[in-house]
């Protein structure tokens, strides 16, 4: 089923669902004969938290797949999804179902760090608690959120501090994102900072530490599983938001509801899911996430693959800009004689917006700039389309770049190594095959 | 702590009761003990024999998989410095019970033998969708 010459009409395959898809083989393990159990006794008396006994008990729903990527099965969400990991649950969106204006919750990426709690029985008695370095201590429910401050809806990038991860060389710690660790939906809520006026700051809040209901993977309920914060300055952005809607629908519990924090253009994990509390603290957060090499990157670069000083590392705060080539899909086939192609993609920049979009048919060798939109608000993504010339049949990979608001442009490759493999964003190609 | 159940699981599996008690308390504690399997996801059931075989392999997979999936370790390649150092921050951060020289020794040869750092990123996180390698 090969993509017919120019492809006219972006709807022809506006999800890339007509397109044929070569597929990639990210399984590289052997399915060999197991050897005995034996040593496993060793290891549980070692004092392990679960035996073998308790976790397949009660979850026996057949073995993973031997090759190709995993797709997530869970209610509400596109099959298309890559499962990164199931304990915890993470999947992320492979490029080519980023093509909507606005990322559908269903195409939306999900990160966990912890269990996926059980949806709330009541969400409009949800309550989060602001405390710490404030003038009146606050406990609010969902319907006094509602209530009681000015509600807005925004279009608005989330991305997970890893994306990109892939790329670095060697490997770096973590779920190993490609580019699927974002996504633009329209966020529903209020400005953080109208609650942290009402609660009114000391002039000691120096920064936000972030609570939720989600408990930790080892069960203990002492132990955050993620408890990340802010500079004050990011928290009373009139951006960062206390959101209970995603999409124009109640926000849903594998995105974070009944009330989540959207901290945009910062890495996804200061948007906390499940929010309980807000504690304004004196001093930066040492919280779950905060500290050694979690959400940091190296002050001095670090030579790649070597072990770091956590001395040397500082808080990643806005994401580096990227851009997607989100139509054609990476493995379309086209027929022969095709020699033009139409590409949709797009380009964010953290806190910043993206003034260029280029795009390459023969590796950087030459550039062609990209039709880029405005954003819709402020930490919107910007749609591009572009259309290119092939010279030929044959194979052909199609890369994008993007440049920022301040001059600074997406590199070849993941630069700046750090042991957990942040600000990895390098430019992304597509393999296309005509004829 | 999780610890705590899972010696107490022990026990009951060890203690001379009666094969109905010992199952009507085993089910108590699985529904104690993993409030993330009660709800409307459940992951998928991960075994040994999924993964490449290997000295250690069963003791590896236990180990990490008493809190995690076995996916997020396979999906990574660090050298065997980067799976000490995998293993110190699970212990130090995660509440993993700290591993015997002996036990330590023979998870990080299973890591550094299965997973190297080759694999995924010495492909530059990016694969070619026609390559028949």
């Amino acid at each position: 089923m090969a993509q017919e010459t120019g492809r006219q009409g972006a709807d022809l395959s506006r999800d890339g669902a007509t397109q044929t898809v070569a597929s990639v083989d990210r399984g590289r393990r052997g399915f060999l004969g197991g050897s005995g159990l034996a040593a496993i006794g060793a290891v549980i008396g070692s004092g392990m938290p679960f035996s073998d006994t308790l976790v397949p008990a009660a979850s026996a729903q057949g073995t993973a797949p031997a090759k190709g990527p995993q797709h997530l099965k869970y209610p509400g969400k596109n099959e298309g999804l890559v499962v990164l990991g199931e304990r915890p649950l993470v999947a992320e969106t492979p490029e080519s179902l980023l093509d909507d204006d606005t990322t559908p919750t269903e195409k939306f990426y999900i990160r966990n760090n912890g269990q996926i709690p059980e949806p709330a029985k009541d969400p409009e008695a949800w309550k989060i608690v602001i405390d710490g370095e404030v003038n009146n201590r606050l406990e609010l429910s969902l319907g006094e959120l509602k209530s009681k401050y000015r509600i807005a809806t925004r279009r608005m990038v989330l991305e997970c501090g890893g994306n990109g991860r892939s790329a670095f060389s060697p490997p770096a710690r973590g779920n190993q994102w490609t580019n699927g660790g974002a996504g633009c939906a329209e966020w529903t809520g209020i400005a953080l900072a109208d609650v942290l006026k009402a609660a009114g700051l000391k002039s000691s809040a120096k920064y936000t530490a972030h609570y939720a209901a989600d408990l930790h993977l080892s069960g203990d309920a002492s132990k955050p599983s993620l408890s990340r914060g802010v500079r004050i300055e990011k928290a009373m952005d009139p951006y960062t938001m206390i959101v209970w809607g995603m999409n124009g629908e109640p926000l849903p519990n594998i995105h974070g509801g009944p009330v989540r924090l959207v901290v945009p253009g910062w890495p996804g994990s200061a948007s906390q899911k499940w929010l309980t509390r807000i504690n304004i603290r004196d001093k930066e957060h040492d919280g779950a996430g905060m500290t050694e090499f979690s959400y940091r990157v190296a002050i001095k670069p670090m030579v790649p693959g070597e072990k770091g000083d956590p001395k040397n590392f500082r808080i990643l705060e806005s994401m580096p800009v990227r851009s997607l080539i989100t139509n054609p899909a990476n493995g379309a086939k086209f027929s022969a004689g095709t020699k033009e192609l139409k590409l949709r993609g797009a380009a964010w920049a953290g806190d910043l917006t993206v003034k260029a979009v280029d795009v390459s048919t023969d590796f950087g060798a030459t550039w062609h700039k990209a039709g880029l939109s405005k954003p819709k608000n402020k930490y919107d993504w910007q749609r591009w389309t572009a259309t290119v010339k092939l010279p030929s049949d044959g194979y052909f990979e199609i890369w994008t770049r993007a440049t920022d608001s301040k001059g600074v442009m997406q590199p070849h490759q993941a630069g700046f190594w750090n042991p957990q493999g942040y600000g990895g964003n390098a430019m992304h190609r597509i393999a296309v095959l005509v004829g | 702590m999780h610890a705590i159940p899972s010696l107490s699981f022990r026990r009951l599996l060890d203690a001379p009761l009666s094969r109905g008690l010992t199952l009507l308390c085993v089910g108590a504690l699985i529904a104690w003990a993993t409030p993330a399997l009660a709800q409307n996801f459940t992951p998928r059931d991960e075994s040994p024999e999924d993964f490449p075989a290997g000295a250690g392999r069963d003791e590896t997979f236990y180990a990490c998989t008493a809190c995690h999936g076995f996916k997020l370790v396979a999906q990574q390649g660090l050298s065997r410095a980067g799976w000490e150092d995998s293993i110190n921050l699970m212990v130090r951060r995660h509440n993993m019970p700290a591993l015997d020289e002996a036990d330590r020794a023979r998870l990080l040869g299973y890591l550094e033998a299965t997973y190297p750092p080759r694999a995924p990123a010495a492909r530059g996180g990016w694969q070619n969708p026609f390559s028949k390698q």
